[in-house]
């Protein structure tokens, strides 16, 4: 089907496939109203999504589009702004496919920092298998997709994310758009890679992790004092055990908002060191040959060997 | 004279072996000899038994010899493993007091003590330097001047002068004091201007030269070499080399950036390979551009790290789940491994498919003298790349060649959706249509027939000898050298190098063997070509000549089991 969508318009008319009241719609219309705030020009915008109901999404959003595999969203997102510093890249995932079969590229990714950012579609399943316990799924709970109850621990995507070294770690909430819409242009303006845990409730299979669920419990942090900002490393180390104190709340009371933001070198600042015409040049739009001919000339290497 | 002579380093891994027979090869490389090496050594770092040849004559030379010249033995176990090997007229250099009539004794005490005093040294200083003596009496006993061999020296320690000139000090003091009645007197030969390379520079170089910007790799041996390599130019040349978290990653990252619009590639090995193989399906899906260079090596599973195997064959042409359009193409030495490289991407950016370029431990670890490459050759081909303004742009547009315009973000108009579902023209999945999907499978599977059309026959096969020749020995990858070698002393038989091995040259292939004596010979346990060739072609191997043991051929087997064959249907090489 051919795309009719207005140039700046950031939707397409694609048929979106979500059950109705998911979850995901919330965050699709966070991300759009985002960019259309920012205003980035689309074919500079690169939005990659793993595998998954969530994964889905780049094929919703009016920019360039890399459907991956099932755990390879951010291996690849992070690969287009290496390859083109100039793209502003946004990596979609669910928590399956981000902290399961995805996770040894979260992890990896907190080394680099990249500038760019990583949206986590959390609520617990497998959604598009059909509800199986997922990665974030609470210890003991039994939706009512499941066969048996979870017997294994969940992982903290914000306790991980920190331990990993995303300079910028969130949570927000797919029903809070207004919330999510922010925390998203602020993970972008972000320099560095910036982690959002969304919440958001699969409303066929996760009957416990629900709207109802939420909404009573999630507070925002920063509205009760939490400034994340740190601009020196002692700044960092002393915020992020406070940080990780507080990620780790999860009862009656849930947090959200912006819980580190550090400003230290990005990727791209460290590649320069190693390769100093890095970030100067296009490598995407600066030609390799000419008519045919190479550009790039080996007699200086051959020579050595000589 | 002597015109082939092979000397052999051999002692505890950690011990200096491979500086020693570095230097040996690349002062005879600069005297104008051609030099072979082959480096066998153990998957540890420090004190496993290791060895390496250096084979060096006036001739063109692509393989060890089994025969050892002059061992330089730098423990007593050396002596006792490698003294079969030695030729009767053979010297061993070692200071042990040996029973053996070829033991060329030196002082190595005396010698380092000299120099020692002289810099103000304590002797255990120098004890690392007892290689640097053996190397001196071989290049004397050779009749080299020693200022060759200096100046060799000088260049590997750049960077530490000083060590520098205390081996420079011991080198002196082993021209100036040792004399030796064996005499190792080359024929002469003309200075010309080559290369002391192994296919990882090789390929790296290819690298530059075909405007590569992104490689990835997680390490693993023996292909980490090359993006090591890599790594220590890309500040100079320009482009990144990031190393992974693991293969699927590295692959991931390759393809994304090739999505992006840079050459990119992979480099891997077995094992990484085999962690890469959903990703490789991907990039057939998808009709991505990326290049993977397989390093093959002994397995299955980690098998032996270091070891050499041209076991991987049958598994590059079919990983990867469902049927997708990708291109195999098999170097046989360093100089095919330079232009393949470059290729490899033309390839891949004309028919939008993933390359595999196949390679191996024998390769990788062997340096050899090659003339320089021909750079005016050299051609770039990105086919149907968008780099400009475009509009009305879909991705997969259907077209005559099956072959779609390619966008890569920034390119305004030209909004690019990749998908590793079943999509339409414009990459959206939400169609499970069943004509699409014919529509689709056609368009990527047709990009085959291209590849088998538009590749010169050189890409796809060489021949060598006389086609009147009844025998044909038929094989690919690196024992092209050692079969080159043998059939300089055996008569009446030709060969034929199969370089591309997906699509298969079926054509090609029957020409140059139907109605022959069919010789297979292989680095692997079931002669997995003379299978490929039965396959595609319904021609039958008579013999099948295999070696499985990790050890590259050395020429001398191959000219015993010609000589078996056809009688013998299966010849095992077991030569260590």
């Amino acid at each position: 089907m051919l795309s009719t969508v207005k140039p700046q318009s950031y939707k397409t008319d694609v048929e979106i496939d979500w059950c109705p009241g998911c979850g995901d719609f919330g965050i699709l219309n966070a991300l759009v109203l985002a960019l259309q705030e920012l205003k980035i020009p689309n074919e500079n915008v690169v939005l990659t999504g793993g595998i998954g109901c969530s994964s889905k999404i780049p094929h919703y959003v009016n920019v360039n589009a890399f459907h991956t595999l099932h755990g390879r969203s951010l291996a690849q997102g992070q690969a287009v702004k290496i390859a083109n510093p100039q793209l502003e890249v946004i990596s979609a995932s669910g928590d399956g496919d981000g902290l399961g079969i995805g996770s040894g590229h979260f992890v990896a990714a907190g080394r680099r920092n990249v500038d760019m950012t990583y949206l986590i579609f959390d609520n617990g399943v497998y959604g598009l298998t059909k509800g199986q316990a997922s990665p974030t799924l609470p210890y003991g709970e039994m939706p009512k997709s499941l066969e048996t109850e979870n017997i294994k621990f969940p992982v903290n995507p914000l306790f991980l994310g920190l331990a990993s070294g995303f300079t910028f770690v969130s949570r927000s909430y797919s029903y809070n758009i207004k919330h999510l819409k922010e925390t998203i242009i602020r993970a972008m303006k972000h320099k560095g890679l910036s982690l959002i845990d969304i919440m958001q409730p699969c409303v066929t299979y996760n009957n416990i992790n629900s709207k109802e669920f939420y909404d009573p419990r999630l507070y925002d942090i920063e509205k009760e004092g939490w400034n994340p900002l740190a601009t020196s490393e002692r700044e960092y180390k002393e915020k992020i055990s406070q940080a990780v104190v507080k990620a780790l709340e999860w009862g009656d009371r849930i947090p959200m908002g912006v819980f580190i933001e550090y400003q230290t070198e990005t990727y791209d600042q460290k590649l320069q060191k190693l390769i100093p015409q890095y970030g100067k040049k296009n490598y995407v739009m600066e030609p390799i040959d000419s008519d045919g001919r190479p550009l790039g000339d080996a007699t200086k290497l051959m020579d050595s060997f000589c | 004279m002597v015109n082939d002579l092979n000397l052999m380093v051999a002692g505890p891994q950690g011990s200096g072996i491979n500086f020693t027979s570095d230097t040996f090869a690349k002062v005879m490389t600069r005297e104008g000899y051609y030099v072979f090496t082959n480096a066998e050594l153990f998957s540890t770092i420090k004190g496993e038994h290791s060895y390496f040849r250096v084979r060096v004559s006036k001739d063109v030379i692509r393989s060890y010899s089994e025969r050892v010249d002059i061992l330089i033995p730098l423990d007593a176990r050396s002596v006792i493993l490698h003294k079969r090997e030695l030729s009767p007229e053979g010297a061993i250099i070692s200071e042990e007091n040996l029973d053996d009539p070829r033991h060329a004794a030196l002082p190595y005490r005396d010698i380092l003590q000299t120099v020692a005093t002289k810099f103000g040294k304590n002797l255990s200083e120098l004890n690392v330097m007892k290689n640097t003596i053996a190397l001196a009496a071989a290049t004397k006993m050779i009749g080299l001047g020693g200022e060759k061999l200096k100046k060799v020296i000088s260049e590997n320690f750049a960077s530490k002068p000083q060590i520098a000139q205390l081996n420079n000090a011991v080198v002196d003091e082993v021209y100036s004091k040792f004399s030796s009645n064996k005499k190792f007197d080359m024929e002469p030969t003309k200075y010309s201007k080559r290369m002391l390379i192994n296919c990882t520079q090789a390929v790296g170089m290819g690298k530059v030269e075909a405007g590569m910007k992104f490689q990835s790799y997680y390490p693993i041996t023996p292909a980490s070499d090359e993006s090591n390599y890599l790594e220590s130019i890309m500040g100079e040349y320009d482009f990144v080399v990031e190393q992974t978290e693991d293969e699927i990653s590295a692959i991931n990252m390759a393809i994304a950036a090739s999505n992006t619009g840079l050459r990119s590639a992979t480099s891997t090995s077995g094992p990484g390979f085999s962690l890469m193989v959903e990703s490789l399906s991907y990039a057939g899906m998808t009709e991505t551009p990326v290049v993977v260079f397989y390093y093959q090596r002994a397995g299955p599973s980690t098998g032996m790290p270091t070891r050499h195997e041209q076991g991987d064959l049958r598994f590059a042409l079919s990983a990867g789940h469902g049927e997708f359009p990708r291109v195999v193409i098999a170097p046989g030495d360093n100089t095919e491994s330079f232009y393949d490289t470059i290729e490899s991407f033309n390839i891949a950016e004309k028919y939008q498919l993933p390359v595999i370029v196949l390679l191996d431990k024998a390769m990788a670890m062997s340096n050899m003298t090659v003339e320089q490459f021909d750079l005016a050759k050299v051609r770039i081909d990105r086919g149907k790349l968008i780099l400009k303004e475009t509009s009305n742009y879909l991705r997969y547009k259907l077209t005559d060649d099956g072959i779609s315009p390619r966008s890569v973000p920034g390119v305004k108009g030209g909004l690019v959706m990749i998908a590793g579902d079943e999509h339409d023209e414009d990459g959206h999945i939400f169609t499970e249509d069943a004509d699409n999907r014919i529509k689709m499978m056609n368009k990527r599977m047709k990009k085959m027939g291209a590849v088998l059309k538009n590749t010169p026959e050189e890409m796809k096969v060489k021949f060598y000898g006389e086609q009147k020749n009844k025998k044909v020995v038929v094989s690919w990858g690196s024992t092209k050298g050692p079969i080159l070698d043998a059939l300089e002393l055996v008569k009446n038989t030709s060969f034929l190098q199969v370089r591309m091995m997906e699509p298969f040259p079926v054509e090609e292939v029957t020409k140059y063997l139907k109605g022959k004596t069919i010789i297979d010979v292989e680095q692997n346990y079931s002669g997995q070509l003379a299978d490929l060739i039965r396959e595609k072609t319904g021609l039958v191997a008579d013999s099948r000549i295999v070696k499985f043991n990790g050890r590259p051929i050395a020429y001398e087997e191959l000219v015993r089991a010609f000589a078996r064959v056809p009688k013998e249907k299966e010849v095992v090489l077991d030569y260590a």
